[in-house]
């Protein structure tokens, strides 16, 4: 398990590598104005392909780690927007990841990259511009996000784990009054 | 527990005010009926409002023993005082004094009551009624029949008081927990018959308890058993996750060996044949229900008082847990919030290393800027020279001529100019 995850890692790290040679690129349809284009989508021809591309016509990059857990990285000339989905095993975990998830997005100002909202299919969506790398190290954002990534899983079952163990209590407590 | 406090103060004219400070679990009404004349027994609403108090709330903080300890404060004064308190909304307390018996009190206490099949219906059962008079036989006299309305009345005379505050404190704190103990005779009264024999095989008609009107619980009484049922609700689904693990580890430690003796629980996200012909309403859950079957090994002499207050709380212990587990969760989620943004600060360009090297260029830079401009100055020391050729010539008493003979309009600058404005330039044209 640790090993898939790793490559699952490695392969995220080598495509945001890729696909993070930004640069400041003006709007095409309006004057003095500077947008992502990855979000508008307003020109086909600044929208990357992947670099280690398939034969099929794709702006998308989509990393799958097994059925539950997967990333799509899309790219263009001046912003790239990375999309994740986490594994939910069960109810709890399901319940904890849309609670913690949404009191980060809820704080996206904290973190500058992070989107407000996530792509719809996905949990969470960080959107890199090139003002973002500009002011970050390349590196150090890519090491940033699969940081996240990794601490938002091991957070989430910590966070299961504790409140299985807090209910062992509690219900250890209670049924002791009995006896 | 959580902790809060209400504070009463007597604003004068026996009108009492109550303030809520900190809230905890579970929620109250409380609606204050008081009369300040003096003696006329007129009687003015005065104030109503919500406020809540814990399920295992501290006697002393009940508002039926700080409206005695009011009442026993000013029992030396002739003052009408009536109030009715309300409990869980179903809950009623009826506190009447009177001008002319400014030394007694009457304590009226109303609960709700079981459906079917109790023995109840027909008053308070035996026990109930001398656990009430065992408090203390001198203050409490049960008045019977009680005010209509009402299963309970209690005289209260406060002259028979123990005269240490201690001593009548802890006094009050009992005849306040009277209500406690009327609420718990019902159950009480069918666990001690847990072992009788008097129902005939197939005839188990479940017993619905109504301890907290939104959350009635049923009693099924079977052969040396009595099965307690707790359909579970909750508004969020959040909640009803978190409860569903706390229940399936309350399953878990019940079966193990831990808790061997301790009544077999079950959860079930449909409801058990007991509750079969209950109406639809009462069945529709979203949590499922919980059952404990309960044994005579289980209310054998102390243990009927723990398994019964267990029981009656088992709802608010279960709201209680969930709201705690929120708390914490959302405290282990701002805690990692700081430790991610600390993350991300650390990808920050200025704190790195290559911008340092930089810095040490334009370094060199000055360096060499200063090494042309120094060498030159020193060496012909022109400062001197070009500070004399942009100077003035000066002719001795030019001045004065100047002065005189030769006045120029001054401007402030030669470059710049002075707006002319527009409201004072039409006055003078």
């Amino acid at each position: 398990m640790a090993g898939s995850s790793k490559s699952y890692i490695t392969c995220i790290r080598n495509t945001l590598e890729a696909t993070l040679c930004l640069q400041i690129f003006p709007c095409q349809e309006v004057e003095r104005h500077n947008k992502p284009e990855v979000e508008t989508k307003s020109c086909p021809e600044l929208l990357l392909k992947p670099v280690r591309t398939n034969l099929r016509l794709s702006f998308q990059v989509l990393i799958c780690r097994n059925e539950a857990e997967r990333c799509l990285i899309e790219a263009s000339i001046n912003s790239v927007r990375m999309s994740v989905k986490l594994k939910q095993a069960d109810e709890l975990e399901n319940i904890l990841t849309k609670k913690f998830l949404r009191f980060l997005t809820m704080r996206a100002e904290a973190f500058e990259v992070l989107r407000r909202k996530p792509v719809q299919g996905y949990d969470v969506s960080f959107l890199i511009t090139s003002y973002h790398c500009e002011e970050m190290q390349k590196e150090k954002l890519i090491d940033f996000i699969l940081q996240f990534m990794e601490d938002i899983d091991k957070e989430i079952s910590e966070l299961k784990l504790t409140l299985n163990m807090r209910g062992r209590l509690v219900a250890t407590e209670f049924l002791k009054q009995f006896i | 527990m959580v902790a809060f406090a209400i504070r009463v103060a007597d604003t004068g004219g026996g009108v009492t005010q109550w303030t809520r400070e900190k809230a905890g679990v579970g929620g109250r009404r409380l609606q204050t009926v008081v009369a300040g004349d003096g003696g006329g027994g007129c009687c003015k609403r005065v104030k109503s409002f919500d406020f809540i108090i814990p399920f295992l709330y501290p006697p002393r903080y009940h508002p039926c023993h700080l409206t005695l300890g009011f009442f026993h404060g000013s029992a030396e004064k002739p003052v009408a005082v009536e109030h009715h308190l309300h409990e869980f909304g179903s809950l009623q307390y009826h506190i009447q004094s009177y001008a002319s018996e400014p030394r007694h009190a009457y304590l009226s206490i109303s609960t709700p009551l079981l459906s079917t099949g109790s023995s109840v219906l027909t008053g308070l059962p035996h026990h109930t009624i001398e656990t009430v008079k065992r408090i203390s036989r001198d203050v409490i006299e049960i008045i019977e029949p009680a005010r209509s309305g009402y299963q309970l009345t209690l005289k209260l005379d406060f002259t028979k008081l123990p005269r240490k505050k201690k001593y009548a404190v802890k006094l009050i704190t009992e005849i306040s927990s009277v209500q406690a103990v009327v609420l718990s005779s019902q159950l009480r009264e069918m666990l001690r018959n847990v072992n009788a024999q008097e129902i005939s095989q197939g005839t188990y008609k479940p017993i619905k308890l109504v301890y907290h009107p939104r959350e009635p619980f049923y009693v099924v009484k079977q052969p040396a058993k009595l099965t307690a049922v707790f359909p579970i609700r909750f508004k969020e689904e959040s909640e009803v996750v978190i409860a569903k693990a706390f229940f399936q580890e309350l399953v878990d430690v019940g079966s193990s060996g831990v808790c061997a003796k301790a009544p077999p629980c079950y959860w079930s996200p449909i409801p058990p044949p007991e509750l079969r012909g209950e109406t639809m309403e009462d069945l529709s859950t979203n949590g499922g229900f919980v059952s404990f079957e309960i044994f005579p090994r289980h209310v054998e002499g102390k243990k009927l008082d723990k398994t019964v207050w267990n029981l009656l709380n088992f709802n608010a212990l279960v709201k209680y847990h969930v709201k705690c587990t929120k708390g914490f969760v959302q405290r282990r989620m701002r805690s990692r919030l700081e430790s991610l943004v600390e993350a991300l600060q650390h990808t920050n360009m200025e704190e790195d290393q290559p911008i340092k090297k930089v810095k040490g260029r334009r370094g060199v830079k000055r360096l060499l800027k200063f090494t042309r401009c120094t060498i030159l100055i020193r060496r012909w020391n022109l400062t001197k020279k070009i500070k004399a050729i942009r100077s003035r010539i000066r002719i001795h008493g030019f001045s004065k001529f100047q002065r005189r003979w030769l006045r120029l309009p001054s401007f402030a600058s030669i470059r710049s100019y002075q707006k002319l404005d527009k409201s004072s330039s039409f006055h003078s044209f």
